[in-house]
């Protein structure tokens, strides 16, 4: 397993899916936002998630990365705008914007699916609960 | 089977280091009630951490009580080198583990007699992205760059350039020897950092040593002032 912090970070994210997820379904999908601070390699985490979720109940769950930009401010005409990059020039010449970004790491939802039978499943429960 | 699926998205919303961020709130409350101020010392392998710390703890001899964690991959090679100055060292093995995490410095702590101790250094693996994400419950973080490594790897890392709250360029006096333009590497700083002191040091001359070290006396309020030697 390559040592990168994705992996540590895929750790961390299945304990915390587990956590939430229902007892019963699967969990089909997982959403996080990454601010661009974070430095995190989208691809590599998720290698990492399908080999930490693999043989656990998580495994075959597609992991959602919903990667924050840059923003660059332009200091000399004020120009702000988006950039998968923290250095670039602005269109007006300027050499040096000012790249901001957040560092946040954040489980945002997961998706997931029942047999539609653990409908009627659930009303057998109730009926028998009565 | 697959039109009796239903199908449900449950919106959570939580940090995903919680955990380790709740253990490092700990880890910090601990070490603050008892009076130690701890750096967490972040950089690439080979930009000098052991040689720096070595120097340090050796400056720092009957000054003030230090202990210290160094973290590795693998070997207790730094440990033993740091034991020379330093009575209290503790070497973590981290095994694959490219950074510390909270835990591993708690439970290093039990090997430590805190009693003795007001100043806590945490060397990181030497690694300039993983460790910057992970709160050890630390006082401050040291980024730790060499004129050695090229004058780009503060723009190449701008979260622990914009995480630190102070950066070390160490190896100053290769300076005339390696094509490292400081006024390039400065810029790329105050553009993801406008406020946070940069210090030339040179573990091996021991230039710049006495302005880390004032740093390291200053009260926790005031380190983020820049300039130290003003």
């Amino acid at each position: 397993m390559p040592v990168v912090h994705e992996f540590s970070i895929a750790e961390a994210l299945a304990a915390q899916v587990l956590r939430h997820a229902p007892a019963s379904g699967r969990v089909s999908e997982v959403e996080i936002r990454v601010g661009a601070l974070r430095g995190l390699e989208p691809e590599a985490m998720k290698m990492c998630w399908d080999a930490v979720t693999h043989d656990t109940p998580l495994a075959g769950s597609v992991l959602r990365i919903d990667l924050r930009p840059w923003t660059l401010t332009c200091p000399a005409c004020g120009r702000a705008w988006e950039s998968p990059v923290p250095f670039a020039e602005c269109s007006c010449g300027e050499a040096s914007p000012r790249p901001t970004a957040g560092d946040e790491l954040d489980l945002v939802s997961m998706t997931v699916d029942e047999d539609d039978d653990t409908v009627g499943a659930e009303a057998d429960a109730e009926a028998e609960a009565r | 089977m697959s039109d009796r699926v239903k199908t449900t998205k449950i919106p959570i919303v939580e940090r995903v280091l919680e955990a380790n961020d709740q253990l490092a709130e700990t880890v910090r409350a601990d070490l603050e009630g008892r009076g130690i101020f701890t750096v967490d010392i972040i950089g690439a392998p080979g930009s000098g951490k052991t040689a720096l710390l070595e120097a340090t703890l050796r400056a720092l001899k009957g000054r003030r009580h230090p202990a210290v964690l160094v973290g590795d991959l693998a070997t207790r090679r730094d440990a033993d080198r740091l034991a020379h100055w330093c009575d209290q060292v503790v070497q973590i093995s981290t095994g694959q583990g490219c950074h510390l995490e909270a835990g591993q410095v708690r439970d290093a702590l039990k090997e430590i007699d805190l009693s003795e101790v007001d100043l806590l250094f945490i060397e990181n693996v030497g690694n300039l992205i993983c460790p910057v994400g992970f709160d050890l419950g630390q006082a401050a973080k040291v980024g730790v760059f060499a004129v050695t490594d090229g004058d780009d790897k503060a723009a190449k890392h701008p979260y622990l350039v914009q995480a630190a709250d102070v950066l070390l360029l160490n190896k100053i006096d290769l300076l005339p020897y390696v094509p490292f333009d400081r006024t390039v590497f400065e810029a790329d700083v105050r553009l993801l950092n406008a406020t946070v002191p940069i210090l030339d040091v040179s573990s091996t001359t021991g230039a710049g040593l006495d302005a880390w070290l004032d740093w390291l006396d200053r009260s926790p309020a005031d380190k983020g002032a820049s300039n130290p030697s003003a």
